[in-house]
């Protein structure tokens, strides 16, 4: 017969590996909208200049205890970061054209075609060469962006994982190293474009 | 084995584990020096030395001690590490590897730029109420590393601007500004 301390600690490890199995399955969830660039890292050694910007969870997590309430623009920040679960730039420039190849590009938009993602065809850029936008959507809930800009000797890929829309991306533009793509206000029609 | 020599063993253990953990997180700075110089066959020149050379870090040996000059860093918490007219060939990728992998466990990766001729770091990491941030500049002449301690008012700025606030701080570092 078990003893009571023997049940206790059955019922206690069952509620521990539980608690484990559901945060593992939030975690996965989470990660969906946090895209492998790893492929991209080689062009660094061809680039002229390479820029990599990783604000992880735990760095995003430290963005929102510094920013301060007193102050607007930082409380703006602030906001515009809560939810957030990272975000990660890489960006490279060329001497010459033809330094990054078409398998580099479609390394990241194979990737873009996963579930969930849609590509706005209505957002436009100030920048040359083509600029293309994504959005993970989980229901109706936005979960994460994608920023893919290519242009002759430039190749640029934002990922932000987490709650955010366009118009919060225009904001972050300049700031955390995320790059200034000249993204134009969005449009509110979507359409998949896939 | 029995419990109580199980038990002291798991006691020497855990303080050994943390020991290591103070330690790799104290010598981070020494060992990302000592990276450079095994990497590139360089050597570093101490701050003293510079001083009194009357080198462009002649004003940091009083910051460090936490001069009136310090306008971001925290007083007293610059390190600093100088290699000048050395050079810096080497594959500037398998360098990146190597520093990620060894500072992967104490600190994060926020801002790494590499050029031609020159490769920016930037890692950071939570220290109690305030933030360590490492910088590691090497060029094809010279390379510097600085770590600093932040507040959380500066910190915001860096995450804000990391090349505005990233130069400014290696300014306060190293610059001598005739004060």
């Amino acid at each position: 017969m078990k003893s009571v301390f023997q049940t206790k600690l059955g019922a206690l490890i069952a509620a521990i590996a539980t608690l484990l199995i559901a945060s593992a399955a939030v975690a996965a969830q989470a990660q969906d909208s946090k895209l492998q660039l790893g492929s991209l890292d080689h062009l660094a050694a061809k680039a002229s200049e390479s820029v990599d910007v990783n604000l992880d969870g735990r760095l995003m997590q430290l963005a929102s205890k510094v920013f301060s309430d007193q102050d607007a623009d930082e409380r703006e920040i602030k906001k515009l970061v809560a939810g957030l679960k990272g975000i990660y730039v890489k960006s490279f420039e060329f001497e010459n054209d033809g330094q990054y190849t078409a398998a580099d590009v479609e390394a990241i938009r194979a990737q873009l075609r996963g579930p969930g993602w849609t590509r706005l065809v209505n957002v436009t850029s100030k920048k040359e060469g083509t600029v293309e936008v994504y959005l993970l959507m989980n229901g109706d809930q936005i979960g994460g962006l994608a920023v893919l800009a290519a242009e002759d000797r430039e190749l640029t890929v934002v990922n932000i994982v987490g709650p955010v829309d366009l118009e919060k991306l225009a904001k972050l533009e300049g700031q955390f190293g995320v790059p200034d793509l000249g993204i134009e206000a969005p449009k509110t029609k979507k359409n998949d474009d896939k | 084995m029995s419990t109580h020599h199980f038990k002291q063993v798991a006691v020497v253990l855990l303080i050994f584990s943390f020991a290591s953990v103070v330690q790799a997180r104290g010598d981070d700075f020494n060992s990302v020096v000592k990276m450079i110089e095994q990497f590139y066959g360089v050597k570093h020149e101490g701050v003293p030395f510079l001083a009194r050379a009357g080198m462009k870090a002649g004003r940091t040996a009083a910051r460090i001690k936490g001069g009136t000059a310090r306008q971001i860093a925290e007083a007293g918490s610059i390190k600093l590490a100088v290699f000048e007219d050395q050079d810096f060939n080497g594959e500037f990728l398998k360098f990146r590897s190597t520093l990620n992998a060894a500072l992967s466990e104490t600190w994060l990766p926020f801002v790494q730029v590499l050029g031609a001729n020159e490769q920016n770091y930037i890692f950071t990491r939570e220290n109690n109420d305030k933030y360590n941030v490492l910088f590691i500049s090497i060029e094809e002449r010279e390379a510097t590393v600085i770590q600093v301690t932040l507040s959380p008012k500066n910190f915001a700025r860096l995450l804000k601007d990391p090349e505005g606030t990233g130069k400014a701080i290696a300014e306060e570092a190293t610059i001598n500004d005739q004060e």
